[in-house]
């Protein structure tokens, strides 16, 4: 094969020397690495990621992932439409976690206006839609590494509840993956009769069901000695690439957004000790490894319902916007809010010239940080192990690419 | 045992009708040829009703795991007819050969794959006197010719000209090699107790205690070495969780990436087909073949020569080897795939040593008891 | 010992929590499924279903909020006032670049444009999701009555004004209220 074709991973090319324990007659065996495509067609690469891989029999020796395959200008589109008209580009970024997405950009704007305030209601909704969403978030991301692993059922039991959770906000919004329902201010529409009934409904099925996945997948011997001491994350290496959410979490550091910088009701819920942030001990195998990636991205589930609990004790009728001119004009400035999206840190910057459309608008999303890992992490492994450590980054491709 | 060497005369049932009725003058050879060919049709026939119906069952089974319905529509009764209609789309697709394929290898893999496999259910006793070939070395020669489909593996995996269909057949020689010994191993156990490796035979000899004298019953390390055979089993028909030569999310499709249409579904056939016989061989080796206090009956009440009695053992061992099948699906539907060195470490280091103190067991047993 | 105990562990562990598994999935085999058999029954449709728009024509006053509002400009219309009046042309949504984001849907000020609950929108060509949302061409037979009323009341004034006599203004009927 040859080493100058475009995109190929360039190797030491030194000559092979004696290895101690080599016999001579083992120079004569030529032996190639074998350069593959992972993507961007691909069962396991969860869109159009491309990894190319170099491969020495089953073993990878190097690999190099490939972005842009989804590529959609969504930043420069947020500085050529107006500061609203913008909401929906944001759901389409992380498609899995559009309400995220949402508050996240909402957030950012909001900012950069002094005395707006945002009613309680609103507040209350957007934390248990949110909070839903990183449910949906995560039983993809459990049911699709399932997949990855092999196992075909878990995926369907989560798109099951899944499906739950896009149908409250079917009824909540009128659309099940891209909602725009959180907008700047406050959110569009009130809940429907009968909806928050239906969530506590959810949430008291939700975890029976959760500890069917548990016992499924999660502590399966073949699932456990797939995972675990697979793609070990060190803490100083998580620290280093910027790994942010369960990837940061599954290798030990213990810190969340919602409790370390809390923004909206996140803030009065850990003083009131309503949810733990899920930290991965290392119980199977290394602290770091792909079991614990997974099991705080399971785990946080639970906490998940627990903030949807305390929010449907505590909300109160009110109106759902705050103070919001029918054409909005921003005032001067410029802000960045980071908030706590399923995969990580999902922040927005814009800057405004008091006009009706950003100067500037620039996301900083989770996936595309986090799938930086992949080059570092996949060398050395085998090739079904390769397929596991993409899975536990759960990158979301429309994100990365954006 | 005292049987007659003579191929011909070690006549079956198709010969024994074909000779009966005639003309005098026709040679023997004609008659035997004529048997064989009459037999090969039936199983051919056998085998593809019995992976359409394996197919729908694995959907029906699959689904209804997955809390969904499955096929329902195809020819009405929960899609009982969408295996035949896939059956119809295959045949007519394009026969698709990629460009830097080796052709005569590539066109060849999938008539080895299936050849072999039916070399192996000749050996298969479809009823107690209804059977295409009654050998004496019949496990042996089952285990022989069902490992012989990882030739046609490796050959398609090679002449595909593919790099996954490279991966693919390289895992399956492996994991081949690696569990030929637990599952022979594994089969030692009941051998030592039944002595025949003729499945008729070894069959008849469970008959005793009203039909319920299975091998599993006989000796306490029968049913442990069960277990061994059914996973040494699953990896040899590559089944979930062993299903790395054809590991969808890490190989794409494996060996099978480039095939398409008929040739495809040959494989498809072969994999259904080793399912079977594989579940054949431990109904027959450990859950008592033929035999059940149906059969026990049947045989009392009609006697031994009568359709009755054959019918019912013929089903009754269908039944338990579907029942295998069954269980393989909802195996496959529950658990994760394994990586290829803990397949290794499995078969080598787990099964192997296992099946080893099972033989060892099963042989004290027998000699003190 | 404890790679003994390990070893034998692992044989342990792997029995258990396979029939673990195959217990849970052992129990959806036996359960109704909870999927619907998709073009004989149909799952309920919310209310606030965002799918294809529909407009209350009568309602409608051309005043381009929802064209302004749209992201990525699907929304256009053409109409010819007539005085008060309007004569609709062409009210098209590109159904190839809507996003269903019924941002078009909240700055209405007489509340006239709404999404409703179909979404299923096959075609061969590419043309027919260029959608006409009218009801309606040309004028509505109400406004055509109210102008032809307005014109007579006017000729009516000019006829008094030039014979000098004073003319008493009739009040306007009030457009009836649809929908």
């Amino acid at each position: 094969m040859s080493s100058e074709s475009r995109g190929s991973i360039h190797l030491d090319e030194a000559p092979r020397t004696l290895a101690s324990g080599e016999r001579e007659f083992m120079l004569d065996v030529h032996t190639q690495d074998l350069e593959v495509n992972m993507g961007p067609q691909h069962p396991a690469t969860h869109g159009v990621m491309r990894i190319l891989i170099r491969t020495d029999g089953e073993l990878v020796t190097g690999a190099q992932p490939h972005l842009g395959y989804l590529h959609r200008c969504a930043e420069k589109i947020g500085e050529n439409v107006e500061w609203l008209q913008y909401l929906p580009y944001t759901d389409r970024y992380d498609y899995l976690s559009a309400m995220n997405n949402n508050l996240g950009y909402s957030m950012a704007v909001e900012a950069l206006m002094p005395g707006l305030e945002i009613p309680r209601r609103a507040q209350m909704l957007r934390t248990i839609c949110v909070e839903l969403n990183r449910i949906g978030s995560h039983l993809v991301a459990m049911g699709t590494y399932g997949l990855d692993i092999g196992a075909f059922t878990p995926f369907f039991y989560a798109f099951r509840e899944r499906e739950w959770m896009m149908a409250l906000f079917e009824k909540i919004c009128g659309a099940r993956l891209t909602y725009s329902y959180i907008r700047i201010g406050g959110v569009f529409n009130d809940s429907p009769p009968g909806w928050l009934q239906e969530v506590e409904r959810f949430c008291d099925v939700f975890e029976e069901k959760w500890q069917e996945y548990y016992d499924l997948l999660v502590v399966n011997q073949i699932f456990v000695q797939r995972t675990a001491n697979v793609g070990v994350i060190s803490k100083a290496m998580a620290l280093d690439f910027g790994l942010t959410g369960p990837m940061l979490r599954g290798s030990g550091v213990d810190f969340d957004l919602r409790r370390d910088m809390p923004y909206m009701l996140y803030g009065e819920m850990t003083k009131q000790k309503v949810f733990d942030v899920i930290v991965a001990r290392g119980e199977m195998g290394t602290l770091g490894d792909c079991w614990d990636r997974l099991y705080v991205r399971v785990v946080e589930m639970m906490e998940s319902i627990k903030q949807v609990r305390w929010c449907l004790d505590n909300i109160k009728p009110g109106p759902v916007l705050g103070d919001i001119p029918k054409v909005l004009r921003i005032p001067i400035g410029e802000a960045y809010v980071g908030i706590e999206n399923p995969r990580g840190e999902l922040g927005h910057y814009v800057v405004s010239d008091g006009g009706k459309i950003a100067v500037r608008c620039r996301v900083r999303g989770p996936s595309f940080v986090n799938v930086a890992v992949l080059e570092e992490l996949l060398p050395g492994t085998l090739l079904a192990d390769a397929v596991a450590i993409v899975g536990s980054t759960d990158v979301v491709i429309g994100e990365t690419d954006r | 045992m005292n049987v007659p060497m003579s191929a011909v005369e070690r006549s079956n049932v198709f010969y024994d009708l074909l000779a009966k009725f005639a003309p005098a003058g026709v040679p023997t050879w004609v008659l035997a040829l004529t048997a064989a060919g009459v037999g090969v049709g039936i199983l051919i026939t056998f085998v593809s009703v019995l992976a359409m119906f394996s197919v729908w069952m694995e959907r029906k089974v699959s689904g209804h795991i997955q809390c969904r319905y499955g096929p329902m529509y195809v020819g009405g009764w929960h899609g009982w007819a969408q295996s035949l209609a896939d059956g119809i789309k295959l045949l007519s697709k394009e026969d698709l050969i990629p460009l830097g394929a080796d052709r005569p290898l590539f066109m060849l893999a999938p008539a080895i794959v299936l050849a072999s496999i039916f070399g192996a259910l000749t050996a298969m006793p479809l009823t107690p006197s209804v059977y295409f070939a009654d050998i004496d070395l019949g496990l042996f020669f089952i285990l022989a010719m069902s490992s012989m489909t990882t030739i046609g593996v490796v050959m398609a995996g090679w002449a595909s000209a593919s790099k996954w269909s490279l991966y693919g057949a390289m895992r399956e020689a492996a994991q081949v090699v690696a569990y030929e010994i637990p599952l022979g191993l594994a089969l030692l156990v009941p051998l030592l107790v039944v002595g025949t490796l003729n499945l008729r035979e070894a069959s008849e000899l469970q008959s005793g205690w009203y039909g319920m004298h299975w091998l599993v019953f006989q000796n306490p390390f029968v049913f442990p070495a069960l277990l061994l055979f059914f996973t040494a089993a699953l990896a040899e028909t590559k089944r979930a969780p062993f299903d790395l030569p054809e590991a969808e999310s890490e190989l794409v499709a494996g060996f099978m990436t480039e095939y398409s249409g008929i040739r495809w579904s040959f494989f498809f056939m072969e994999e259904y087909a080793a399912m079977f016989l594989m579940s054949v061989v431990a109904a027959i080796f450990f859950l008592g073949g033929f035999e059940s206090p149906v059969t026990h009956l049947a045989r009392e009440q009609f006697g031994a020569d009568s359709p009755i009695y054959q019918a019912t053992a013929g089903f009754v061992l269908l039944l338990k080897a579907m029942f295998g099948i069954f269980l393989m699906m909802w195996l496959r539907w529950t658990l994760p795939r394994v990586r290829i060195d803990q397949v290794m470490t499995m078969g080598y280091k787990y099964l192997t040593p296992l099946a080893l103190v099972c033989v060892l067991g099963a042989g004290v047993w027998e000699a003190i008891f | 010992m404890t790679a003994t105990k390990d070893y034998l562990f692992n044989v342990w562990n792997s029995l258990t929590t396979t029939l673990v598994g195959m217990k849970i999935t052992g129990k959806y085999l036996l359960q109704k499924p909870i999927t619907v058999q998709y073009p004989d029954e149909r799952l309920p449709i919310p209310d606030r279903y965002r799918g294809i728009h529909y407009l209350e024509q009568e309602k409608c006053i051309d005043c381009l909020a929802c064209a302004r509002a749209c992201p990525i400009d699907c929304i256009e219309m053409d109409a010819v006032r007539h005085g008060k009046e309007l004569e609709w042309i062409s009210f098209t949504l590109d159904y190839q670049k809507c996003m269903f984001c019924e941002l078009c849907v909240y700055p209405c000020p007489k509340d006239c444009i709404h999404m409703g609950t179909e979404f299923a929108f096959v075609s061969f060509d590419r043309s027919e999701f260029k959608h006409d949302l009218l009801s309606f061409k040309g004028m509505a037979k109400e406004a055509r009555i109210r102008m032809k009323g307005a014109e007579e009341r006017k000729k009516a004034r000019e006829a008094a004004k030039a014979a000098g006599l004073p003319f008493e203004e009739e009040p306007e009927a009030e457009p009836e209220e649809h929908g």
